[in-house]
């Protein structure tokens, strides 16, 4: 390698490894931005080296049905929809050629349903769960455990139009003067309250709700233990939370 | 001429034409390697396979910018996964501290997931793997750059050790997977 690049070749090591930041990134993005072949030789070499780091994960195939969503997307006459559209389009795909699953789930929703909202009026429930199942602008996101209840589950049905019903299962229930508090997360954007859930004296506990749609999609749902009350940020710790979606 | 004689560069050449055969056979050979990337990464099966057509879309889009001259398709693609999935982390970290945590985020899953218990233990695999000959620091630290998308300034905070450490690591285990690539190439 030419000499007088030995700084500029270790930052670019770690650059091919994704790990420069600060300055340091900017001025090295600059030096490439030069021209430097030396560097984009020796970096592309870097990476190639660090392919050998894949030998040390776990291999996973991907379902076959994978590569059928992923030529759905690039199908002739469709344009390529981002992945959230995209999610919708193969729950609509979903929805017409899995009857059988969806009456199923559809099934164990509305009993789902009918335990966790015993106490509210019954219709008025199915209905509502009913027909966000039946929209295919309905998501349904998995939540998961997190901080002080790493065991508890939720199921989050979100329509863009604002609407949504959360089911969650061993989540203990909010300990006196506390409540969980249930937020959406678009992107760049601070969490919103959009409701507060309870639980039984078995963990299970669901919530229906009517916030104002989101000028921007939502990324991520979250549960937090509040004080009563708290709706205008979180402050307390995450109990469920999805991943980004 | 059989599938595996055809090279990965010409298939994203053809990819670059369109060529939905093409494109068929290139998933075929590296849907693998982009998918058991993403579940390192991002832990999560729905996650991963949200990743994994995210970049073969990419790549039907965008095969036409693939250059020989900047390295093997292999190396592309997987730049391509893995730009998008540090993005995700990162914005997942982000949303993250906007809370409150009593725990680590990375394990905010439920504890019978079979997939994260299967990515916890690559350790135990990593007999047969190129880290194995990498000393436990510098292992340490190519792992959270590379499959977990912290910076040298992240790794350093995580690790508790100085910054120039963190560094001397990275660059030693490169360069000594530099040699080990060397040594297999000869």
């Amino acid at each position: 390698m030419a000499t007088g690049h030995e700084q500029w070749l270790e930052q670019g090591d770690i650059y091919a490894l994704g790990a420069l930041d600060g300055q340091e990134l900017k001025d090295f993005e600059a030096h490439l931005a030069s021209g430097c072949a030396v560097c984009e030789a020796y970096i592309r070499e870097t990476r190639e080296s660090l392919l050998l780091l894949h030998r040390a994960i776990t291999p996973f195939e991907p379902s076959a049905a994978m590569k059928t969503r992923v030529f759905d997307q690039i199908a002739d006459g469709k344009r390529v929809v981002p992945i959230t559209e995209a999610k919708l389009r193969k729950s609509r795909i979903w929805l017409r050629m899995s009857g059988t699953i969806a009456a199923g789930i559809l099934g164990v929703v509305i009993t789902a349903t009918y335990y966790h909202y015993r106490y509210e009026p019954r219709h008025s429930v199915y209905s509502a769960v009913i027909d966000l199942l039946r929209d295919p602008n309905t998501r349904d996101v998995a939540l998961y455990g997190a901080g002080p209840t790493p065991a508890a589950l939720g199921r989050f049905l979100w329509n863009k139009s604002g609407e949504g019903h959360l089911f969650v299962t061993n989540l203990p229930a909010a300990p006196e003067g506390k409540m969980y508090a249930v937020w959406t997360i678009a992107q760049e954007s601070s969490p919103r309250y959009v409701a507060s859930i309870r639980t039984d004296a078995k963990g299970l506990g669901g919530v229906h709700i009517n916030a104002a749609p989101s000028d921007k999609p939502i990324q991520t749902f979250a549960v937090t233990l509040e004080p009563v009350g708290t709706t205008a940020a979180p402050t307390g710790p995450m109990v469920l939370v999805s991943k980004q979606t | 001429m059989s599938a595996q004689s055809i090279s990965s560069g010409y298939l994203v050449q053809q990819v670059a034409q369109q060529d939905r055969e093409a494109f068929s056979q290139l998933y075929d050979r590296c849907s693998s390697l982009v998918f058991s990337l993403a579940m390192r990464m991002l832990r999560v099966r729905s996650d991963a396979e949200d990743l994994l057509q995210e970049v073969f879309v990419q790549i039907w889009r965008q095969a036409s910018n693939y250059s020989a001259e900047r390295g093997t398709p292999e190396a592309w693609i997987v730049n391509i996964a893995r730009s998008r999935a540090i993005d995700k982390l990162r914005s997942i970290r982000r949303m993250e501290q906007s809370f409150v945590l009593t725990d680590d985020p990375a394990r905010a899953e439920s504890s019978d997931n079979v997939e994260t218990a299967a990515a916890e233990s690559e350790a135990k695999m990593a007999m047969s793997s190129a880290l194995v000959n990498l000393p436990e620091a510098q292992r340490r630290v190519l792992e959270l750059a590379y499959f977990d998308g912290l910076t040298q300034t992240e790794i350093a905070a995580r690790l508790k050790e100085p910054l120039g450490t963190v560094k001397t690591r990275m660059r030693s285990g490169i360069q000594r997977l530099r040699e080990i690539m060397k040594m297999q190439a000869a």
